[in-house]
């Protein structure tokens, strides 16, 4: 009987699970990998006799050094960081706001405001970038961090506002009436009520918005133009491809190096994520 | 309305003088008082180069020579090759940006209402280095005005291994396709396929399919830049010896290759000749003990540049011509075209020329006598590519609809769809209605 | 904030009547969504407009053009480039739907037990949804490529496979290599939003089922997918909105080749708009993505809606 359990666990959790994470993972692996090979051993066909894809055996550290004494790197992740930090509590202060709203207060044309905020989501960025470039021109934005902080909440607004308005609509109108029987004024109960138990909404749409704006790239790269003010997924693209020469080892360095802070927040947050999300979705 | 009225009072300060920008009218037309002298900024945007050592030359040396020689700032951003085109429409359509944009091939015409007219400098330019080739005009002039000034040429030449030809009995590259396409078929027997891409991408495809059609006597249209040519005999004819060529010849991976994967498959010794810049051979002798090849000498000794077989046509090559953009919306024109003076001052461009190491050939007949042709033989064949290009639209000018055709890889998908199975007549067809498309327009 | 409050005790008698407004919803609402107006007001409803009458325009880089209706999109109509982009926009965005769903359920289920480790499997396997998209597709399309694919290796040494595969090259192959990197992409934040849902569900309601003698299968669609159907379409609507408008995947993979096999709107988009310099007609290829991905959101929130009045 127990024999059996455990075979039935291997068969049907373990080893797909086993799978799952390896096919997730094998790219970073490859990239870790490549990071730390020598040139010498980037350039072998995959049919040569001495092809090594899963090692090496003379790891390099050139690929890191390059990247940061050559490039901007580290520039590029605080700029990155920055950008998507500020673009993100910027777009959660009016998801927050705009969806409490909403989803909880009475007022004339409340669901086809709803519905636009949402369609503003649609609307594709390659058609938005030319006559966003015009707006940032006039503000007189360009090549600031603030082009990116002011234009990325236009495709983070709609997403938190969509997720937190489902968030409150979950919680029980009760809450919020017996305060005001307390005394207590509208503005209050929801500034010291309603928010507060939206807290693990508000962090998972907060950690969505923040992993799009790090992977922003076409606005990032029309708006931004010295070498150190720009992100990493351009600093990294513009600065290691020269021509038809690629410096693979630091290319792959760098965007590892570029997804670890995202990785940590994302340690930190995945529990709150997974909760918040399911508040979120529940009503 | 405001901005025309500021352009001429610039064009008359420049015209007057060159310090117009401390002038009264330099002052109106940048709208504010000159503080310092130092507050004029030029924003110069380029690739970043193929030989890093050329981008560090302009940075640490020629630049800020210049800042100090002419007492302005220089603000040198280098990009990804890829990326010029969104950042230079961007630019242009906000009215703001870099004040010098790189150009690459006709891209020019593209532009040619937002950039400044500099037939002076060039004309001049021209004047003092023997004349400038017939290609670089065609690709930077549309017989008005000069809408870039022709920086240099990037040639394409066929690399080549020659050990690997002298086996299959090629001791001088072959001089014909069909010649070409015997000696392909005997290395690719031997796993030793020719390389070339018909993918997506600016540098390497069309500049193997363009010249390959005009060798056999094709064009997309005819000389009044109106009637589309394209469905000939002999573009037909074209199209049929490509299917073949590529089947017998060519590594059939090269239809997705982009301008890198030619490089890394050469230096991998996977195929024996590719239509490239002259990359591989720089790369591979910059690192002698990495790339080496399979007897273990340095692969370098063994590579070999030539210009791509002749048709029945002729011999025809097309280069990736790259050249500098001023924009109308500058603010800083007079200090941009100082500066553009300056770094071609013979002094000071040669500097850039001997870091390329033959890489670029720049546009002016002078150079073809620099003593740095003669420092290295394998390199000497790129001497004379600005001479021998072609500008794509041919036989019509190499205008905006030309670039139209070019950035929409119509001629190289037509060879593409042929090669992957489609009947030559039909991929000619297709071609044919994309082209008129795009010149009935 | 601080602002106000600073204002309302120096005007001394008014906070009363200015919070006194704010008691009225319509105020507070107006109060609440003014931030959100302004900001997609000024940075989407303003471009939105000039896009589009860019897009009735014919523009082109540095010519503001003339008016021309709908001619552009009469131009687009006979444009079989356009309309393969189309199709392959639809294929794109379907088949990596139907399988991140999938793959992105079986994943959470696993995920929803307690074993060792979980929640650093957890977050690593997020890794892929983090990474920026640009890097990601280079190490993909390294390992794509025709001369050094790690994956032609492997199967070749596993026996699968004689000769190499041409992953990018081939017009079909190219396609699916595309779809397989957005789907590796999107399992993980399928996986972990559906664990998301999952882990509201009752343990018992699935027990009591049990005990009632359902087998797993059956307890799997009479209970798990029903109680799971709202979240499962609130991701689908997110995920096929950023899959409909992909950009960055195929723009580094293949740039729309070989022979435009691979457009996508926005990539074809972008190819005419900023590559050619005929702003207007990439505009009106960017417009037309707008209807048909109308359409499907709103069949979406449609359902969406029926499912949570039910």
């Amino acid at each position: 009987m127990i024999e059996g359990a455990l075979w039935r666990r291997w068969m049907f959790y373990n080893i797909p699970l086993i799978l799952f994470v390896f096919v997730l993972l094998f790219p970073f692996y490859w990239m870790i990998v490549t990071s730390f090979r020598p040139d010498g051993e980037l350039y072998r066909p995959w049919n040569a006799v001495n092809y090594m894809p899963f090692w090496t055996n003379k790891p390099t550290f050139e690929h890191f050094r390059y990247l940061f004494e050559e490039t901007d790197f580290g520039r590029w992740m605080v700029n990155t960081m920055f950008i998507a930090v500020t673009s993100t509590l910027i777009s959660l202060f009016c998801g927050v706001l705009a969806g409490y709203a909403l989803a909880r207060l009475n007022f004339p044309f409340a669901g086809s405001l709803g519905t636009m905020i949402f369609i503003t989501y649609l609307v594709p960025q390659t058609l938005l970038f030319i006559p966003l470039a015009e707006i940032i021109r006039n503000f007189h934005l360009g090549d600031t961090p603030w082009s990116l902080i002011l234009t990325y909440p236009t495709f983070l607004i709609p997403f938190c506002t969509w997720l937190m308005m489902g968030y409150f609509k979950a919680i029980p109108k009760e809450l919020e009436e017996c305060a005001r029987i307390d005394g207590a004024s509208r503005w209050k109960a929801m500034l010291y009520i309603i928010i507060p138990i939206a807290v693990p909404g508000i962090l998972s749409s907060g950690i969505i918005a923040f992993t799009l704006s790090w992977n922003e790239f076409i606005y990032a790269l029309v708006f931004l133009s010295s070498p150190q003010e720009k992100t990493v997924a351009v600093g990294v693209t513009s600065e290691l491809i020269r021509g038809d020469v690629f410096f693979w080892g630091s290319l792959m360095a760098g965007a590892l190096l570029g997804s670890v802070p995202v990785a940590i927040v994302y340690s930190f947050f995945v529990e709150h994520y997974v909760s918040g999300l399911t508040g979120s979705v529940k009503g | 309305m405001v901005q025309a009225k500021r352009r001429s009072v610039i064009k008359l300060a420049g015209s007057a003088a060159a310090v117009a920008s401390t002038g009264m009218a330099g002052i109106l037309a940048s709208g504010r008082t000159p503080a310092y002298a130092q507050q004029k900024t030029v924003h110069w945007l380029r690739w970043v180069d193929f030989v890093p050592a050329s981008d560090t030359l302009l940075r640490k040396e020629l630049v800020p020579e210049a800042e100090k020689e002419l007492g302005m700032k220089i603000n040198l951003e280098t990009v990804n090759g890829n990326d010029l085109q969104p950042r230079a429409t961007a630019a242009i359509q906000s009215g703001a940006g870099p004040d010098l944009i790189q150009a690459f091939n006709n891209n020019t015409y593209i532009y040619a209402n937002s950039v400044v007219d500099l037939s002076d400098l060039v004309e001049d330019l021209a004047k003092r280095e023997g004349g400038l080739y017939k290609y670089c005009r065609s690709l930077c002039s549309d017989g008005k005005m000069f809408m870039s000034m022709p920086w240099a040429v990037i040639g394409a030449m066929i690399s080549y291994r020659k050990s690997w030809f002298e086996e299959v009995g090629f001791n001088a590259f072959p001089k014909t396709w069909q010649e070409y396409h015997d000696a392909g078929k005997k290395l690719k027997a031997k796993g030793r396929p020719i390389g070339q891409t018909l993918g997506h991408t600016f540098g390497d495809a069309p500049t193997f399919t363009y010249p390959y059609m005009w060798s056999w006597g094709g064009k997309e249209v005819e000389a009044d830049g109106k009637t589309v040519a394209v469905n000939s005999k002999e573009t037909l004819e074209s199209i049929k010896f490509m299917t073949s060529f590529w089947k017998d010849a060519c590594d059939e991976g090269g239809l997705a290759w982009d301008d890198t994967n030619n490089n890394r498959a050469f230096l991998s010794q996977t195929i024996s000749a590719t239509l490239n810049g002259a990359s591989i051979y720089i790369e591979a002798s910059r690192k002698p003990d990495q790339y080496q090849t399979e007897k273990g000498k340095p692969m370098k000794d063994d590579i070999l540049h030539s210009p791509l077989p002749a048709g029945p046509t002729g011999q025809f090559g097309m280069h990736l011509m790259q050249s500098d953009m001023l924009m109308k919306y500058s603010k800083n024109q007079d200090a941009a075209k100082e500066f553009l003076k300056w770094i071609h001052t013979e002094k000071n461009y040669e500097k850039w020329f001997i870091s390329q190491k033959g890489y670029s050939t720049p546009c002016q007949a002078k150079w073809e006598e620099h003593k740095q042709w003669t420092e290295d033989p394998v390199m000497a064949p790129f001497k004379i590519a600005a001479k021998l290009g072609q500008a794509p639209g041919y036989a019509g000018l190499p205008n905006g609809k030309a670039a139209e055709a070019l950035t929409k890889y119509i001629i190289t998908d037509m060879y593409a769809k042929a090669v992957q199975g489609m009947a030559p007549e039909e991929s000619v067809k297709w071609a044919e209605g994309e082209l008129k498309k795009i010149y009935s327009a | 904030m601080t602002a106000t409050a600073v204002h309302d005790v120096a005007a001394g008698r008014r906070p009363a009547v200015r919070l006194r407004k704010l008691e009225d919803e319509r105020w507070l609402a107006l109060a609440l969504l003014s931030p959100t107006a302004v900001l997609l007001g000024l940075f989407i409803a303003y471009p939105f407009v000039e896009g589009v009458l860019l897009a009735l325009s014919d523009a082109r880089v540095g010519d503001p053009g003339h008016f021309v209706g709908l001619a552009n999109f009469a131009k687009l109509w006979d444009d079989n480039i356009f309309w393969t982009s189309v199709w392959n926009t639809f294929w794109y965005t379907g088949v990596t739907t139907v399988f991140k769903l999938g793959l992105g359920l079986w994943l959470a289920m696993l995920l929803n037990r307690h074993f060792r480790g979980k929640a650093l499997v957890r977050a690593f396997i997020l890794l892929p949804f983090i990474i920026p998209t640009v890097l990601s597709t280079f190490a993909w399309k390294w390992m794509f490529d025709p001369t050094f694919s790690v994956i032609n290796w492997t199967l070749f040494n596993l026996g699968f496979i004689t000769q190499r595969i041409n992953w990018l090259g081939d017009p079909s192959l190219a396609m699916s290599s595309i779809i397989v990197v957005n789907i590796w992409r999107g399992v993980p934040f399928f996986a972990i939003s559906l664990l998301a849902g999952l882990q509201t569900i009752s343990p018992e309601l699935n027990e009591a089922a049990a005990i009632d003698g359902a087998r797993p299968w059956a307890r799997f669609w009479l209970i798990t997918w029903p109680l799971l159907l709202p979240v499962t379409m609130v991701v689908m609507l997110f995920s096929v909105i950023q899959t409909f408008a992909d950009f960055q995947l195929v723009y580094v993979m293949t740039g729309g080749g070989p022979a435009n096999a691979t457009h996508l709107f926005a990539t074809y988009a972008y190819q005419i708009g900023i590559g050619t310099g005929l702003l207007s007609q990439g505009a009106a290829v960017s417009l037309a993505m707008f209807p048909f991905l109308f359409v499907i959101v709103v069949i979406q929130l449609l359902y969406i809606r029926r499912v949570e009045v039910r």
